[in-house]
């Protein structure tokens, strides 16, 4: 009976592993068929001789590497600023205590629910009247949008487990607000500093929308634009240089997830048992 | 008393920046948008009108208007349950092994780590009729005689959609509610065995109750991502063929992009906005209770 659940188990986790594994094992491999190969070899999955045909072509004929550094940058800063302006309100938050703190959670919780769609009109205009559009301030503001409310939810979470025994003593000791905040709070919440300062990377490094209507020029687009210019700008499909550039972002990623996969797991929701 | 008012006004200046991002980034666009609306804004640059209702009425006597939100209802429906169910499965099963353990969570999470628009092109290649390998496998084996429009047949694009987005979100699932299902204490199932509790009632009375106020919290959130998101539909098939996939997002983008009014755009999203609004009060009103029973 016991055996039996646990032969399940693995047989269900063996399948779920190929239909989550296959797809990049897929891609991998089509991204190593040659120029031609690539279209007309289609029923197999391995290529009949690797190639590095369609890299090459990516980075030699696209801006790929420019995208990739641009989303970079981008991501980078508005984690940076994102996490300032939350860990203050967060660790603010969880100070006012009680009722007050689970209103402000509600709170930034339905901030959730307004729809990109609905702000990117807005941001449109508003940017272009700053003066900003088509530059990287105009799409941090952008950012900062699902950044800052993502950032502090989280963080209330990790804030609510510093002792305020702790916080007292160093006030008694002669330690300002400020002070117990940088000196006290901030030390004992590192690791859920970490967690949510990768997702908040994650979510600018996969943004879409944003940076399709604000960025227009080529040479300041991020990785998800720039390779959807790509896919729309050729008159054929460049399925190679497409699964190419998938391999080169998605591998980093992976080997990433997989270093940090115990940090994070849980992360998103350490905060719902309150 | 004085250590009262500086505690609160520090707190005052912390809070400020988040304050003004909300002000400036949530509510002043909710409200410009509230009043483009009721005007014939438009990118072109014409001369700003006030319509009225106008723009209301018109949305909402466009037929496509009611297939957006159709399409929005499926797509979510079948997203959000099979995401659960299947990341349940996934994380009871996680929860059960004892080998492997880490190689299985770090197999499963693999899509996640997919940027949407490489989600995209890598299924859009899979399914594709002519290079894709599904196609070619099947016409292969003989199990087709021509190749399936995945995405191009209007009768099964908005499945195959749905189905590319339960890929990409059942590890979200998994991950969560595993680690919700780890902080279940061992002894308490202990106790309902030597109590002769079945499988399925240490399920439904102690898995459950654990499990069900983050897999709620869980739910509201991936609800509202998967009613507003955009990027997954418009990057596959741009919500065609003709407006097979049309999502209330893409049609609002369509109407303010592609057909320049801004004015009417804005009217379907305030539309969607109040929709959501009403299944977020629905959510909340009933994590309350669960919370509630919890805590009794």
């Amino acid at each position: 009976m016991k055996s039996k659940g646990l032969i399940a188990s693995y047989l269900i986790l063996t399948i779920a592993a190929v239909l989550a594994a296959g797809p990049l094992v897929i891609v991998i491999c089509a991204s190593l068929k040659g120029q031609y190969e690539i279209v007309s070899n289609t029923a197999s999955l391995l290529p009949e001789e690797i190639s590095f045909y369609w890299y090459r072509d990516l980075l030699e004929k696209t801006d790929f590497l420019t995208y990739v550094r641009n989303s970079l940058v981008y991501s980078s800063l508005s984690t940076i600023l994102g996490m300032v302006i939350s860990s203050l309100a967060a660790y603010a938050i969880t100070r006012l205590g009680g009722r007050k703190q689970k209103r402000f959670t509600r709170v930034i919780v339905m901030t959730y629910m307004f729809p990109p769609i609905l702000l990117a009109i807005p941001y449109f205009i508003l940017v272009s009247n700053l003066g900003l559009a088509n530059s990287l301030p105009g799409l941090l503001l952008a950012y900062m949008s699902f950044t800052v409310p993502f950032c502090t939810y989280l963080l209330v979470s990790y804030f609510r487990t510093v002792p305020r025994e702790i916080e007292d003593a160093a006030m008694i000791d002669g330690l300002t607000r400020p002070g117990v905040f940088l000196h006290i709070a901030l030390p004992l919440v590192a690791p859920g500093l970490v967690a949510t300062a990768i997702f908040a990377f994650i979510n600018a490094w996969n943004e879409f929308l944003y940076s399709l209507l604000i960025i227009s020029s080529g040479s300041r687009q991020t990785v998800s634009v720039g390779l959807y210019s790509l896919k729309g700008g050729m008159e054929t499909l460049q399925w190679g240089d497409m699964m190419a550039a998938s391999v080169i972002v998605v591998i980093p990623s992976i080997l990433f997830f997989s270093l940090i996969q115990k940090r994070i797991a849980g992360g998103l929701t350490a905060g719902a048992d309150r | 008393m004085i250590k009262k008012f500086v505690n609160r006004h520090m707190c005052g200046v912390f809070i400020a920046p988040a304050f003004l991002v909300t002000i400036l980034l949530l509510a002043y666009p909710i409200c410009i948008s509230v009043f483009y609306s009721f005007t014939n804004k438009s990118l072109l640059g014409k001369p700003l009108k006030f319509t009225g209702f106008g723009n209301y009425q018109s949305v909402l006597s466009n037929p496509e208007f009611y297939q957006a939100l159709w399409n929005t209802m499926v797509y979510t429906v079948i997203s959000l349950s099979l995401q659960l169910m299947l990341g349940f499965i996934l994380a009871l099963a996680l929860n059960r092994i004892t080998r492997f353990k880490g190689l299985f969570r770090t197999l499963i999470l693999i899509p996640w780590a997919f940027p949407m628009i490489i989600v995209t092109f890598t299924w859009s290649y899979l399914l594709n009729d002519l290079y894709g390998i599904v196609n070619g496998k099947l016409l292969q084996w003989g199990l087709i005689a021509q190749p399936i429009q995945f995405l191009a047949d209007p009768r099964y694009a908005m499945v195959t959609v749905s189905l590319v987005n339960v890929w990409f979100g059942v590890p979200l699932f998994a991950v969560n509610i595993l680690a919700s299902l780890q902080t279940i204490p061992r002894d308490l199932y202990e106790a309902a065995m030597i109590d002769g509790a079945s499988a399925w009632m240490r399920f439904r009375f102690i898995t459950l109750p654990f499990v069900r106020v983050i897999a709620g919290l869980l739910i509201i959130l991936r609800t509202i991502w998967i009613f507003n998101s955009f990027d997954l539909i418009f990057l596959m098939t741009g919500g065609g063929p003709g407006t097979a996939t049309v999502t209330v997002p893409i049609f609002a983008y369509r109407m303010g992009w592609t057909l320049y009014s801004l004015g009417r755009s804005s009217a379907v999203t305030i539309l969607l906005l109040l929709f959501l609004a009403g299944a977020c009060f629905l959510y909340f009103r009933i994590l309350d209770r669960w919370e509630r029973e919890v805590s009794q």
